[in-house]
This record gives C-alpha cells, sequence and structure tokens, in this order.
C-alpha cells in the first residue's frame, strides 16, 4: 500500500508541479498566435456572425447580463477569454461548440477582437439599484481601482478588462464566480481581494461598476 | 424485400426512377431539374408540398454541400439517397447556380401565438437555456449568410422536422455541431414556433 502511495505521489507530485506554475496569465499557445496575429476587422465582422445570436449585431450584450457587453473590450482581454474559455479553464457551457477550435482559427480570433474592439460603447448598458454607490464606490476604490482603473477603463497590457459600461447582472454574477473561485482563469490576486466579501458588497461594488460611463475613444 | 412503397417510399421510388431515365437522357441542369428536382421541390425550386423544403434562393455552397452529403451519406434520407445516387459530381454546380438564383416564396403566417414566441426565439432565443437568437446566423430577414442557409420563407413542416432531426442527431451534417447543440437546447414549442414563425419571413 505504502509502495502503492510512494508510486501515486509520483506521478501527482509533478502534475501538481505544473499546475503551480502554470499562471493564470501566461501567453503561449494559442493565445500567443492570437495575440501576435494582425487583426482585420473586416474578415472580424465577418467570423463575428455567430457570436450576434447572443451578443447582438452591436456586440452589446443583453441587458439581462446573460451575455455580456463585449464591444469596445481591450483586443488582449477578448482574446485571453475565448482561448480560455475554448481550452476549459474557463467554463461557459453556453458557448460551447460556437467557438471551437475548428471554429475558429486563433487568426479568427485576432479578427474578431479587432472588430469587437472597434465598436462603439454607447451608455445602455443596464445599471445596478443605484442604492449603495456610496458603499460600492469605497469598495471599488479600495480594492478594485488599482488594477481596473479609476474609471473602470481596465488595462490591456495586463489582461484586466474595460468593466465600465458593463451590464450590472453580468458584473455581479462574475465578482460572485470569481470570490467564490469558479471562474478559474482569474487573478489569483482579485480572488484574494474580494474573499472577504459577503452578498452585499458584492452588489455594491457592481452596483458602482454599472453605472461607470464609457470611456473616451 | 419490403414491401412499404407508399407515401415517402413511394416517391423515393419513382424519383429514383426519373435519376436513372436523366442520366441516359441528357446531361443538362435544366433537364436535371425538371425530370429529377421539379417534381418534388417544384420547377423553381419553391416546393409546393411541406414536407419538401424549398430550396430556391438557398445558398449555392449549401445547395451543393447537401447535394455532397446526401450522395457520400452524411446527411441521411431515404428519398434524397437514391436521386443523387446516379448525379455526376459535375452536375451539382450548375443545379445549385440554377435553385439559388430563384427566389424563395413566403407564406402566410400561420397560428398568432404560436409565431408571437417564434417572433422571440428568432430575434432573441433563449438566454435560460443558452438557444442564440436564429437572426444571428440566419440574419435579420433569414436570408442567410455564407454557410448559414436561407430559412425565411422555408415550410414550417420541414423546419421543424429537420430541428427535430438535429437534436436527436438523426441529422449530424451541420458544421461543427452547431445546430444539434442549438435544437437540442430548444423546447418543442420553441422549434413549432419558429418554424411557424419562419413561413411568413423573408424579403416580399
Amino acid at each position: 500500500m505504502n509502495k502503492f502511495l510512494a508510486s501515486l505521489s509520483l506521478v501527482l507530485l509533478p502534475a501538481f508541479a505544473l499546475a503551480q506554475t502554470a499562471a493564470w496569465n501566461d501567453i503561449k499557445g494559442e493565445l500567443k498566435e492570437a495575440l501576435e496575429a494582425k487583426g482585420d476587422p473586416t474578415r472580424g465582422k465577418a467570423a463575428f456572425v455567430p457570436c450576434e445570436g447572443c451578443h447582438r449585431a452591436d456586440a452589446a450584450g443583453r441587458p439581462s447580463g446573460a451575455y455580456p457587453r463585449l464591444s469596445g473590450q481591450h483586443m488582449r482581454v477578448l482574446v485571453k477569454q475565448i482561448t480560455d474559455i475554448r481550452a476549459g479553464r474557463r467554463s461557459v457551457s453556453k458557448m460551447e461548440p460556437f467557438i471551437d477550435d475548428h471554429v475558429l482559427t486563433p487568426f479568427d480570433i485576432a479578427d474578431i477582437a479587432v472588430y469587437v474592439h472597434s465598436l462603439p460603447v454607447p451608455n445602455t448598458n443596464a445599471k445596478g439599484p443605484g442604492t449603495t454607490l456610496v458603499r460600492g464606490k469605497q469598495l471599488y476604490d479600495k480594492d478594485c481601482a488599482t488594477c481596473h482603473g479609476a474609471k473602470g477603463e481596465g488595462d490591456a497590457a495586463k489582461f484586466y478588462p474595460m468593466i465600465a459600461a458593463q451590464h450590472y447582472r453580468y458584473l455581479l454574477r462574475e465578482v460572485t464566480f470569481i470570490r467564490d473561485g469558479d471562474r478559474r482563469n482569474s487573478n489569483p490576486d482579485m480572488v484574494k481581494a474580494i474573499v472577504g466579501y459577503n452578498a452585499a458588497d458584492l452588489e455594491a461594488v457592481s452596483d458602482f461598476m454599472a453605472q461607470l460611463a464609457p470611456l473616451p475613444r | 424485400m419490403k414491401h412499404h412503397f407508399f407515401g415517402t417510399k413511394l416517391v423515393a421510388a419513382l424519383a429514383l426512377g426519373m435519376a436513372l431515365a436523366t442520366q441516359a437522357l441528357a446531361e443538362d441542369a435544366q433537364t436535371i431539374v425538371t425530370t429529377v428536382c421539379a417534381a418534388c421541390h417544384g420547377a423553381d425550386g419553391n416546393s409546393m408540398i411541406p414536407m419538401f423544403p424549398k430550396i430556391a434562393g438557398l445558398q449555392e455552397s449549401y445547395i451543393v454541400k447537401q447535394l455532397r452529403d446526401f450522395q457520400t451519406g452524411r446527411r441521411k434520407s431515404d428519398i434524397m439517397a437514391p436521386v443523387v445516387a446516379a448525379l455526376k459530381p459535375e452536375d451539382m454546380a450548375p443545379l445549385a447556380a440554377y435553385f439559388s438564383q430563384q427566389k424563395m416564396t413566403t407564406g402566410e403566417a400561420v397560428e398568432k401565438k404560436l409565431t408571437g414566441i417564434g417572433k422571440l426565439v428568432f430575434f432573441d432565443g433563449n438566454e435560460e437555456t443558452g438557444v442564440p437568437a436564429c437572426v444571428g446566423c440566419h440574419r435579420p430577414v433569414g436570408e442567410g449568410f455564407q454557410i448559414y442557409p436561407r430559412i425565411g420563407g422555408q415550410h414550417a413542416q420541414y423546419v421543424a422536422q429537420q430541428l427535430k432531426n438535429f437534436a436527436s442527431a438523426e441529422r449530424t451534417n451541420d458544421v461543427s455541431r452547431f445546430m444539434r447543440v442549438v435544437a437540442k437546447r430548444m423546447s418543442e414549442e420553441e422549434i413549432q414556433s419558429v418554424a411557424d414563425y419562419l413561413v411568413s419571413l423573408g424579403s416580399k
């Protein structure tokens, strides 16, 4: 039995070690390929067609939050999320099979990212209740602004998404997933930052984020 | 030897006969249209029989793909398999070109209550179950786009049957499993409703 455990640990230990070295933001494989590809907005418009059934033709997503707004999002963020989702690093079952690797090449992903990033961001996202904005701003300034920016602009280089003008319910769903470790591809620092948030905190910070205005382009 | 030569099987048998006769008679596409396709799909591709699809105005590449898939068995049909068995690859493109240039007719909307739901499905899908809106790929009046076929104006009976076939994986020649996944997420009511809605959709 001890022998069995020993051999088991021989198999498992390297696996754990590997899992630990794979950072949430490693640039390799098709993420690297797509980031290095020169995207073309005209090709991207055509490649985006199968996405429109959920995210809408203007990539504004749905006010219910079922599908996020994508328009204006940083290209690097879009590329990372698409490649993470289809590699299984983030679970979004409704997107399967529409972004499978036999549907989109890394070049298609680059094209889509350029196109979607170029789309306008009207101030039409669904807002939260607006009742906890003061508390929300306190939390945001303390825990979120360093990375996502005072105006919710994000940071393309670091894969931090723009969160301004995003739908309230989508923000609330994702911060909850991130706090609980269910989003899986998040920056561990963000999980640490909000792990102590209760439901009211998550609602307050989402309420505040959803009313951040679209940024000038 | 089975003796089920009624209904669809009879049609299949007739079509097979015509297909074989056609090959011996003439090779040009128009003759094939008249003697083979027209019986079920109509001379201009607007079938009058609800179980047979309208093929007028479908994308050329879509028609060629379906013909090939029927021939190779990737798309299973007791009716189409014998019809296309004798079809030469070089005949497929002219046939597809002819039918794609015809105009798909639209019909009268069927039941109001059902088509109300159908319109929602077409333009919004179902956020709860992850049914994408049809309009995404099939475009605003169901005119289709690239690999996504025209569906605006199509017979409800045919559309509903195909959605059910996709859902049960009886039909598997959809690119990347898109329609198998979509149809599986749809309720029976959504399938019937959207099929009814499509009848009156399209460019008038």
